[in-house]
């Protein structure tokens, strides 16, 4: 049988196929919004072509299809959501709009620092569809005011009135007690049935209600697009011959099943980065990588994410379209240096900028001939010869990109042309270079000390100089890194977590969260299936110190306690350095959750046969260190395991071109990994 | 010194950027170690990088009042430090002195020498508000200090690291001084490692791209931004401009001896920036003064704020173009040994305030200026402050709820203010969870919303501020409450071009089911609490509005209407506008009374003359402002012409005064004693009755000569008149 992984993107819907024999197929097809199933079948198409099958051949043969989805983010970003009306605890209607106060944080860089552009987070629900209700639960979970069942019949009916189709509840402490929060929601599905019901205890059951109702009103604003979509295209794949299991990528780092998806929408928002996470830490496993940074090299951003001991990192406090998220979501930086950034020469500062400002896809880059007249990153590397088509069929315009970055850069800035593009080149190098050690700094790691990988179609072209900038040991290019989300999402075990975070209490005193972890622990279990198997954690920090630790514990009794004290120190040394930590302070317990994983079948690709394919299959004019050099061109597919490649030279395969600096060598392993070895270009 | 080496475009770019990232990452790790609320949820921290004589280069976006001026520590360092202790590779020094260079006693500053081999070649700083540096009273800001004596007494200058070395006796005796030493040693363990982190990284850089280049990148990087500032200044018209604010210590005594102004006069000639505060009051003996270390931090984080939105943050070189003077022994810059400990809420509000409001009138003397303007936003007033009791586990506490980072934003000439979103100097300030306050402290809110009608009123609404209602609960003592106390017995947040104040401060202590506060309120004084049974209630401040509220559509009157943002009442009394209601709970503007209620009111503002038609286009002339201009020798009405004044003579002698009590705009307004010395002064067009200024002034003041409408050349820069104490 065999797997397929999805992952719709902007501009491309990838798809990568697995097969019990190892055998492997990459399909390619447009997105196609607002009808996202059509760009779907399209991709599985593709990938069937190549497979020598039809489509309805290779669903007959698959069993398992893994979905990364941008259905809902869409819906965020185009403001096509529900009409969503918000319940909250009478007097903190304020919460939401309040937004703690934040007037800066998901601002675009280049606004941060202008007063101007200061402003609150956009509003997904008006202030008139939000509306308090007379009830009041305190730190303890104690009702001090009870619910108000006649007010709160009253305030549904009000939401009634103003055409809402779907409802979210947030009151103060539900994470300690749900009682209201619950009776609110029968209630709602009494006075106002088929509309959409979120609860923030179910959904999102973290201290701290701003972000906490944030995140009720951005998932019941998404529910019924994500819900109805999912409905559909399992209608289409089904209708196409598809009889198995259909599973979606979440944020989180893991694939679970379309009911919870539907249930908890807001875990679908931004798959993709996570699928390329989640795939990472598969091939950091198999290539024995305890800590990897990762990069992806997109038109308009490039992101950077982390594995640490083969964990994916979740972000502190997690933002999408400057919406607060109280879920787990892996932590990916950003910054808008891509392909498309434009370059510039900003006289008054007497530097050279790239960005902020992006040619994005249309018209895109001088070089991809569609009326672009504004030099991109992507024409420079086109004008060093880096890269001379895209996706395996666009001719690059190298003229067009000459005559752009001549006019905009070199000539304002009185150097030649080639000087030009390799200043656009190491500028923009360098601002992923500084986002790469930001990202692992802030978890109190060097990055020279982790592999660096790099993925997406163009991170190949620029990742030798900047690993070589942050001094990464070992580079890696790896297998499918061109459609790495979608080979995430076809290789990714189900996963369900359940997670809880309580009043801080001394981690001394914590004996009852046992009740409280198994209530979680068979929930996860249920909804994750099969013979999933259940992970129990604790989240310890020290007293009113921000950094919360998971630690994993079968129970929490003395020895339980004991063990997750003395590992949570150890792990709280190595983030603030030995010795740094207050050891007399007490321990605080905040946290608890339930993590049920139920493996998919591995159907680990077919290693490659060794040690052929390595003379070059042409050559191309490119331009390093200020010389040009005739340079060598592998194709990628033809390299095998063991073959070593000395640069200057370039290996390629349909969608993406690796750059391979002086000074630098390039080796493949039996997995079809690209590993550069880094010494110091000239 | 070698001669200074030019650095090409690209690496400049890529240094550029290495350093405002170094800088972020070092923030960062200070808040990795440290790991405090303050610092992490509220981000009441900030780092810098600086060159070898403490120009700022790099700043965060976090609090800029904590670091743009923190060239003053080093200076007194070079000064004082070189000889004995000495100045050497891997020292750190600290102090928390405001006589020296911090904003107050709180605000702890590590900063530490950068060395490529035995040549100094750039400092690295932070600075972190830390929860108790001791002192007689939780918290640190002690109201009736009579002396810094009886304030956390500030530690000048010392080697907190010695060649990479804690001095231990160093730190117990710093840490020792506090309530929870065990916080305050991991804030400065976080500073320490910040400025590690930055040394690092320097010293790499160096290494790499040589001394040379990475010195003379930072002074051409200083040179290009003053060269960019400088010419913002030059395409902006000379002039001068003035503004007043009060700030109030201790109880009305009839002599108005507990009032203290704040004045500011901003010439701009050329292209460099005069802010004169010489003729600010005398300063008060304890608690609400800033030092001349806060006066600079403030000023200047209020001009990078209000008249460098587009032009890098690289405080020291916009320093380069700005003089402040300011006299010694006054509100503003005060002589030791006066207290300072609450400047940040007082003075350094004021500060920040005047440069606000005279940079909004010099950039609306221009036509491409016009477009940054930006109306006032609240100060930290007296809804914010303090607590301190017993906590549930009956351990000691003394902290801020942070409840007062809530108030309303300025007014835009294209958006109102951003509601509910803080101070403009904290661009990264943030308030706390109800959830997480009451997770530590003895608290149960009642309430946390927006307070209906704060904003100030105007073509752009100012943003609305936030009122809170909070009970001791789970605790069998009483909670203490320290007020910051300012701005209750009148607005703080100034409008501009005719825009109104944003809503006052409010605070009071009543019973629990209250629902109408009274009619008259005390002033919150020291040694004041709240019990069971009680509940603190809280306001911060509105943001100011821009342009005549006359002017406003009434559709969006009616919008904030049903948002709650404005009432119904208020809709009328300060718009204007008359809404009939429609629905449920909906609300439709009357398009025909609006109308007739509007004229009712320009008649009104010319004692019941019809007001002269306006012009469609501005009025030709020597541009002054959006609504004035002067045609040869007379200043007139921008929009219908009136004369108004002889150019070179004060304007507001011309226009239609109108005072109004400081209670007209209800709210918090009047409820204090003391208020009647205030008024709101609002001034119309004779001709077209447009709403042009609106002042908040003392009964009995002189008027504000807001602009000078002299043509340039400028005389000579007036010499500062001393205050009136």
């Amino acid at each position: 049988m065999r797997t397929i992984g999805v992952d719709t993107g902007g501009t491309f819907t990838d798809v990568v196929v697995v097969s019990d024999d190892g055998e492997v197929a990459v399909g390619k097809a447009f997105s196609t919004p607002p009808d996202f199933e059509q760009g779907v079948l399209d991709s599985v198409g593709a990938a069937a072509g190549s497979l020598g099958l039809t489509t309805a051949e290779l669903l007959a043969q698959t069993d398992v299809i893994a979905r990364g989805t941008t259905v809902g983010l869409n819906g965020l970003l185009t403001g096509t959501g529900a009409r969503v009306g918000l319940l909250v605890t009478a007097g903190f209607e304020a919460t939401l709009p309040l937004a703690k106060a934040n007037k800066l944080y998901g601002l675009p860089p280049e606004d941060v620092s202008n007063s101007l552009k200061w402003d609150k987070p956009p509003l997904l629900v008006p202030r008139r569809r939000i509306v308090g209700v007379r009830e009041r639960i305190d730190v303890r979970g104690e009702v001090v005011v009870p619910l108000d069942e006649a007010g709160a019949r009253r305030a549904i009916e009000q939401l009634g009135e103003q055409g809402v189709e779907a409802v979210g509840i947030s009151l103060l402490w539900s994470t300690v007690q749900p009682a209201h929060e619950r009776r609110l929601g029968e209630l709602v599905r009494e006075i106002l049935p088929g509309v959409d019901v979120t609860l923030s205890s179910e959904l999102a059951p973290r201290l701290g209600e701003y972000e906490r109702t944030s995140s009720v009103v951005v998932n019941a604003s998404v529910g019924p697009l994500v819900g109805g979509y999912l409905t559909r295209l399992r209608g289409r794949l089904a209708a196409a011959g598809f009889a198995g299991e259909l599973l979606v990528m979440t944020m989180g780092g893991g694939v679970i099943p379309p009911d919870v998806a539907a249930r908890a929408s807001i875990h679908t928002l931004q798959s993709g980065p996570a699928g390329g996470l989640a795939r990472a830490r598969r091939v950091a496993a198999r290539l024995g990588h305890d800590n990897v940074v990762t990069t992806d090299v997109g038109g308009t951003s490039f992101d950077v994410g982390l594995v640490l001991r083969g964990e994916l990192p979740f972000a502190h406090r997690p933002m999408i379209e400057r919406q607060a998220l109280a879920v787990p979501v892996v932590d990916v930086a950003s910054i808008g240096t891509g392909g498309g950034s434009i370059a510039w020469f900003d006289a008054e500062l007497g530097t050279l900028r790239v960005g902020p400002a992006s040619a994005g896809s249309r018209p895109g880059p001088a070089c991809y001939g569609r009326g672009g007249e504004h030099p991109t990153l992507t024409d420079a590397a086109v004008v060093l010869g880096y890269v001379d088509r895209l996706g395996g069929s666009l001719e690059l315009d190298r003229d067009a990109a000459a005559t752009a970055l001549a006019r905009h850069v070199a000539e304002p800035m009185g150097v030649d042309l080639i000087a030009a593009a390799r200043g656009v080149f190491d500028v923009a190098t360098a601002q992923m270079a500084d986002l790469v050690r930001r990202t692992t700094v802030r978890r109190g790691h060097d990055p020279a000390e982790f592999a660096l990988y790099a993925f997406g179609g163009a991170a190949g072209q620029y990742v030798g100089r900047y690993a070589a900038d942050i001094g990464a040991a070992v580079v890696v290019v790896p297998h499918l890194a061109a459609a790495f989300s979608a080979a995430g999402a076809a290789t990714s075990d189900v996963r369900v977590r359940h997670e809880r975070e309580l009043a801080p209490r001394l981690l001394a005193d914590a004996g009852e969260v046992d009740a409280v972890l198994d209530e979680l622990a068979g929930r996860a279990r249920a909804e994750a299936g099969g013979d999933a198997r259940v992970e129990r954690r604790i989240g310890l920090r020290y007293y009113r110190q921000i950094h919360a630790i998971e630690v994993a514990v079968e129970r929490v009794d003395a020895a339980g306690r004991a063990a997750a004290a003395s590992e949570f120190q150890k792990r709280y040394d190595d983030i603030v350095g030995a010795g740094t930590s207050a050891s007399g302070a007490p321990i605080e317990l905040v946290s608890v959750a339930a993590i049920a994983v139920r493996p998919m079948a591995a159907r680990d690709e077919r290693p490659l046969t060794p040690g052929t394919g390595l003379a070059p299959t042409g050559s191309r004019r490119a331009w390093f260190d200020g010389a040009e050099h005739d340079t060598p061109v592998h194709d990628w597919e033809r390299l095998g395991a063991g073959a070593v490649v000395t640069g200057p030279a370039f290996v390629e395969s349909p969608q993406t071109t690796v750059v391979v600096h002086p000074g630098q060598r390039a080796s493949m392993d039996a997995g079809g990994n690209l590993t550069l070895t880094t010494a110091a270009p000239g | 010194m070698s001669a200074r080496t030019t650095v090409d475009p690209v690496t400049l770019e890529i240094l550029r950027h290495r350093l405002d990232a170094i800088n972020d990452d070092a923030a960062a790790t200070l808040t990795q170690v440290s790991g405090s609320q303050i610092a992490v949820e509220a981000n009441d921290m900030n780092t810098v990088i600086m060159t070898a004589d403490g120009t700022v280069v790099s700043c965060g976006r976090y609090v800029l009042v904590l670091v743009v001026s923190m060239q003053l520590v080093v200076a007194d360092l070079l000064e004082h430090a070189a000889d004995n202790p000495g100045i050497h590779p891997g020292d750190q020094f600290m102090t928390n002195d405001p006589y020296i260079g911090t904003v107050h006693q709180p605000d702890v500053v590590v900063v530490a020498p950068v060395f490529a081999g035995d040549r100094l070649i750039a400092w690295t700083g932070s600075c972190v508000h830390h929860a108790d540096v001791g002192g007689p009273v939780p918290g640190g800001i002690n109201d009736e200090a009579r002396s810094i004596f009886e304030e956390a007494v500030p530690i000048k200058p010392v080697k907190l690291v010695e060649r990479g070395v804690m001095r231990r006796d160093i730190e117990r005796e710093f840490v020792g001084r506090s309530r929870r030493p065990d916080l305050e040693a991991l804030d400065l363990l976080g500073q320490v490692a910040a400025n590690r982190a930055t040394i690092q990284r320097l010293t790499a850089l160096v290494d790499r791209s040589g001394v040379d280049v990475v010195v003379g990148a930072m002074e051409q990087l200083l040179d290009a931004t003053e060269a960019r500032f400088r010419a913002l200044l030059t395409s902006l018209p000379d002039g001068r401009w003035r503004h007043v604010v009060h700030l109030e210590h201790g109880r009305p005594d009839g002599s108005d001896g507990d009032v203290y102004a704040v004045r500011l006069t901003l010439t701009k000639r050329g292209d460099g920036l005069t802010l004169d505060f010489g003729a600010s009051d005398g300063q008060a003996p304890g608690a609400i003064n800033a030092s001349r270390a806060a006066l600079w931090n403030f000023a200047l984080a209020a001009v990078l704020i209000h008249l460098c939105p587009q032009i890098p943050w690289t405080a020291g070189a916009v320093r380069r173009a700005v003089e402040i003077r300011s006299r010694s022994g006054t509100v503003v810059h005060a002589a030791w040994p006066a207290g300072v400990a609450m400047s940040t809420a007082a003075a350094g509000q004021a500060i920040r305030a005047c440069v606000n409001a005279c940079t909004a009138r010099l950039l609306d003397a221009s036509d491409a200026g016009s477009a940054l303007v930006m109306a006032g936003c609240q100060f930290a007033g007296g809804g914010g402050g303090v607590i301190s009791g017993r906590a549930r586990d009956g351990s000691v506490f003394g902290t801020m709820t942070l409840d007062e980072l809530s108030g309303g934003g300025g007014a835009r000439t294209f958006a109102d203010g951003a509601d509910t979103s803080a101070f403009t100097t904290s661009p990264g300030g943030l308030c706390a969870n109800v959830e997480v306050n009451e997770a530590y402290l003895p608290l149960l809110y009642l309430a946390r919303r927006e307070r209906a009608d704060s904003g100030g009123p105007g073509r752009w609404r100012g943003g609305v501020g936030l009122e809170t209602w909070a009970t001791p609960h789970l605790t069998g003592a009483p909670i203490a409450i320290l007020s910051f106390g300012q701005g209750l017995q009148h607005p703080q947040a100034p409008g501009v071009v005719g825009g109104e104040p944003g809503g006052q401060s409010g605070f009071a202590i009543v019973a629990n089911g209250t629902t109408d506060l009274p009619d008259r309120l005390p002033m919150p004084t020291g040694g004041m609490s709240f019990a069971a049974g009680e509940s603190h209630v809280a306001a911060s401040q509105g943001g100011g509005g821009f342009g005549d509220p006359l002017e406003r559509p009434p559709g969006l009157v009616a919008d904030d209407v049903l948002d709650g943002l404005v009432s119904v009442e208020a809709a009328r009394r300060d718009y204007a506008v008359v809404l009939t209601p429609s629905g449920a709970a909906g609300w439709v503007v009357d398009a025909d009374a609006t109308a007739a209620e509007r004229a009712a009111r320009r008649r009104a503002r010319l004692d019941g003359r019809e007001p002269v038609e306006r012009r469609s286009t501005p009025q030709p002339g020597r541009r002054l402002s959006s609504v004035l201009v002067a045609d040869g020798d007379t200043v007139v009405c921008r929009w219908c012409g009136t004369p108004i004044a002889p150019v070179g003579a004060p304007v507001e002698p011309g226009l239609v005064l109108e005072r109004r009590p400081v209670s007209a705009r209800g709210g918090f307004g009047g409820r204090y004693p003391g208020s009647e010395r205030f008024e709101v002064r609002h001034l119309h067009c004779p001709g077209c009755a447009l709403q042009m200024d609106v002042q908040v002034a003392r009964v009995g003041d002189p008027l504000l000569a807001a602009i000078d409408t002299a043509p340039p050349p400028l005389p000579t820069p007036e010499t500062a008149q001393a205050g009136r104490k």
